[in-house]
């Protein structure tokens, strides 16, 4: 009886402890984790998305495109396409961005006027995307290997439980010297993205403002970024979002850059 | 030209037609307000204006399953010229369609680009139009509209795209009303006057012009090779048993190329050449025929500072049989070197979020002392309200040069445009 119990506790303790260990992720863990969840959703997407602008004035500007995304590599190497629909100035035009974890991402744009495909350089993944408080890194994903992450403490966000995590950039960024999030412990989706500047400034502000189940995948449906300091911030909302839908490598290329893949874009 | 009109309506009227539900049409365009004027004094053209349009673009997109019509209609009310005049043209009318996956087919009016230099051309043999380009219209007017039939033919190891233009299509020059320019047979710049326009190949199928591209990618470069037969653009030829006093003429081209592009050193690096084969003066020694060149170009582009990108380009020239043409030129005010050199830059600072755009261009010739920039201050008031303020200065030693033949007009001009 005695060695029953004996055997018993110790169970139950190595279990308990199992939990213990299987709980205490480290904080580069769950990045890893929201990275995923946030920029790898599927094998590939695609969604229609509206971009709004507002300045401090709350004069509005619209960007309203089709993105398409191919993971080559789950946590590694993407795939983007974007086909602008607005505004007028830009209308028709295609946007392609070979996503690379390690090395540098390649750009094109085909500016259908002239019939101009032109490889742009893309040194500086920091720099806004089509003008908004979105930067090329914020909408494809810094990868979670360049930062060191903290857990800092628990928490609850609107009544789910979170991470707080704090991201220290490895080498020297331009984008933040330290950023808190705020992990949702059961989606690892961010609610909350805490930029710092220079002196520990408050720089910017991403809040995950609506989150929906999609094709059983859950998706952060608008997001806003705001910028602290111009008194700015964008929305960007994705509808009609499709997960696995078989986008082909091919898409990803010259051909269909200068010949939008109509089943796509309409 | 109206056949094109007709033809293209109506490809436009079936393929609405043919589709039914997966179709659907977008409509979209802008209306702009273009005035400029010359800076410069004793110019002999006929105005003042290099620029006082008002214009009007209309696009239309139609998706159906099986491809898509797009059309592109300017209308222009010119008021710079001597006589002000309305004026209509179709920039784009064409059909895209992909029979079967290895090929992309586009026919009709179409704007066509290749190549790898930024505003140098070598291997693109298409119809460009200069007159606008120096005078502030968008850029997307630097290239005229051809009538082409277009197929691409796609593999997994590259692609050739072959382009045929039934009917030459030559680039539009500067016509001596707005702009003036140098005439060789004048031997002076020249402006205001009635030329007799310059006779074009006849239209025949063997005139017709073809032009060709393989691209395929070498460890991570973007590598083309090109063909062109066909016509120089621009009129370089003379034909001094034309009329009664002889007449400029295009004279046949060929052009054999390629090109290379890709990233390197946290830049865009690119390479291109060509031998340009003067058909009717294979040895050099028809004095009215430009002789055979081969061009080449290198180019870097990065991105130097916060939303700040430079280019850097040098082009080359070497003009074959060259001692033949100094004998021809002799007394000339300008005979050119045997290796002629080009270098340009290019500018573009964004600022307050992308809504201000600067914009810098310089194209200078220490061969030929000759110079010619653009710049431009271009504000995004709202998404549909653009201004744009912009200039287009040359200078240059000799008045025959490709740029120092537009010394006199210098020029700004002030842009509106508003998106619909």
């Amino acid at each position: 009886m005695k060695l029953s119990k004996i055997v018993l506790l110790s169970l139950t303790l190595f279990a308990l402890l199992s939990i213990n260990v299987f709980a205490q992720e480290t904080a580069e863990e769950i990045m890893k984790k929201s990275h995923m969840a946030y920029y790898y959703a599927g094998n590939d997407g695609v969604a229609n998305v509206s971009m709004r602008i507002i300045d401090k004035k709350g004069k509005e500007r619209i960007r309203e495109f089709v993105m398409l995304r191919l993971d080559v590599e789950d946590g590694g190497d993407q795939k983007y396409y974007t086909y602008f629909k607005k505004p007028s100035d830009v209308s028709r035009l295609t946007f392609m961005v070979h996503k690379s974890a390690k090395g540098n991402d390649k750009r094109w744009i085909y500016v259908p006027a002239i019939d101009l495909v032109k490889q742009i350089s893309a040194d500086d993944k920091n720099s806004s995307f089509v003008g908004s408080d979105f930067s090329y890194e914020d909408v494809s994903g810094r990868h979670w290997s360049e930062d060191t992450h903290r857990l800092l403490y628990d928490s609850t966000w609107n009544d789910k439980a979170v991470w707080v995590i704090e991201s220290t950039p490895k080498e020297k960024y331009k984008g933040f010297t330290r950023k808190v999030s705020y992990i949702d412990k059961e989606t690892y989706l961010p609610y909350k993205e805490l930029y710092f500047g220079k002196k520990d400034k408050l720089v910017k502000v991403m809040t995950s403002e609506e989150i929906k189940e999609v094709d059983g995948i859950i998706t952060i449906t608008h997001r806003t970024m705001k910028d602290v300091k111009k008194n700015r911030v964008t929305h960007v909302i994705f509808e009609d979002i499709d997960y696995n839908t078989g986008i082909k490598d091919e898409i990803f290329t010259e051909r269909y850059l200068m010949n939008p893949p109509m089943e796509f874009i309409k | 030209m109206k056949r094109i009109v007709v033809l293209t309506l109506l490809l436009f009227i079936v393929s609405i037609s043919a589709s039914q539900v997966n179709a659907e049409l977008n409509l979209d365009g802008f209306l702009q307000g273009l005035y400029g004027g010359r800076i410069d004094e004793n110019n002999p053209t006929a105005s003042e204006f290099t620029a006082s349009e008002t214009r009007m673009q209309l696009r239309a997109q139609h998706w159906g399953d099986d491809g898509q019509f797009f059309g592109r209609l300017d209308f222009t009310y010119d008021g710079a010229g001597s006589t002000s005049q309305y004026e209509w043209e179709l920039r784009e009318g064409y059909f895209k369609f992909r029979p079967g996956s290895k090929f992309d087919i586009k026919v009709g009016r179409q704007i066509l680009t290749w190549g790898t230099g930024d505003l140098i051309f070598i291997n693109d043999v298409f119809a460009k139009d200069y007159q606008s380009f120096f005078i502030g219209r968008d850029d997307q007017y630097l290239k005229a509209p051809q009538n082409a039939l277009r197929v691409e033919y796609y593999s997994p190891v590259g692609a050739l795209a072959m382009v045929w233009s039934p009917d030459f299509e030559p680039n539009r020059l500067p016509t001596g009303e707005k702009l003036s320019f140098y005439n060789p047979m004048v031997g002076d710049i020249i402006g205001g006057e009635d030329l007799p326009p310059v006779p074009e190949p006849e239209k025949k199928f063997e005139n017709s012009e073809i032009a060709a591209r393989l691209t395929g990618s070498v460890s991570g470069f973007r590598t083309a090779l090109y063909f062109y037969k066909g016509f120089y653009k621009n009129p370089v030829g003379f034909d001094p048993e034309m009329g009664e006093m002889g007449s400029p003429v295009y004279p046949k081209l060929n052009v054999y190329g390629g090109s290379l592009r890709g990233q390197i050193v946290g830049g865009i690096l690119w390479m291109e050449g060509g031998y340009f084969d003067s058909r009717q003066d294979t040895d050099g020694d028809n004095p009215y025929i430009p002789n055979s060149i081969v061009k080449g170009l290198i180019g870097f582009e990065k991105q130097v500072a916060d939303n700040l990108t430079a280019n850097l380009q040098w082009q080359a020239d070497y003009m074959l049989d060259h001692g033949i043409y100094q004998t021809q030129m002799e007394g000339a005010e300008f005979i050119r070197d045997e290796v002629y050199h080009l270098l340009t830059t290019r500018w573009t600072k964004l600022l307050n979020s992308e809504l201000v755009n600067l914009s810098l261009f310089g194209f200078y010739s220490p061969t030929d002392e000759d110079f010619y920039g653009r710049f431009s201050v271009s504000y995004s008031y709202t998404d549909e309200v653009n201004i744009t303020l912009g200039g287009n200065i040359f200078d240059g030693k000799y008045k025959s040069t490709d740029f120092g033949q537009f010394q006199l007009n210098d020029n700004v001009y002030l842009k509106l445009t508003y998106g619909f």
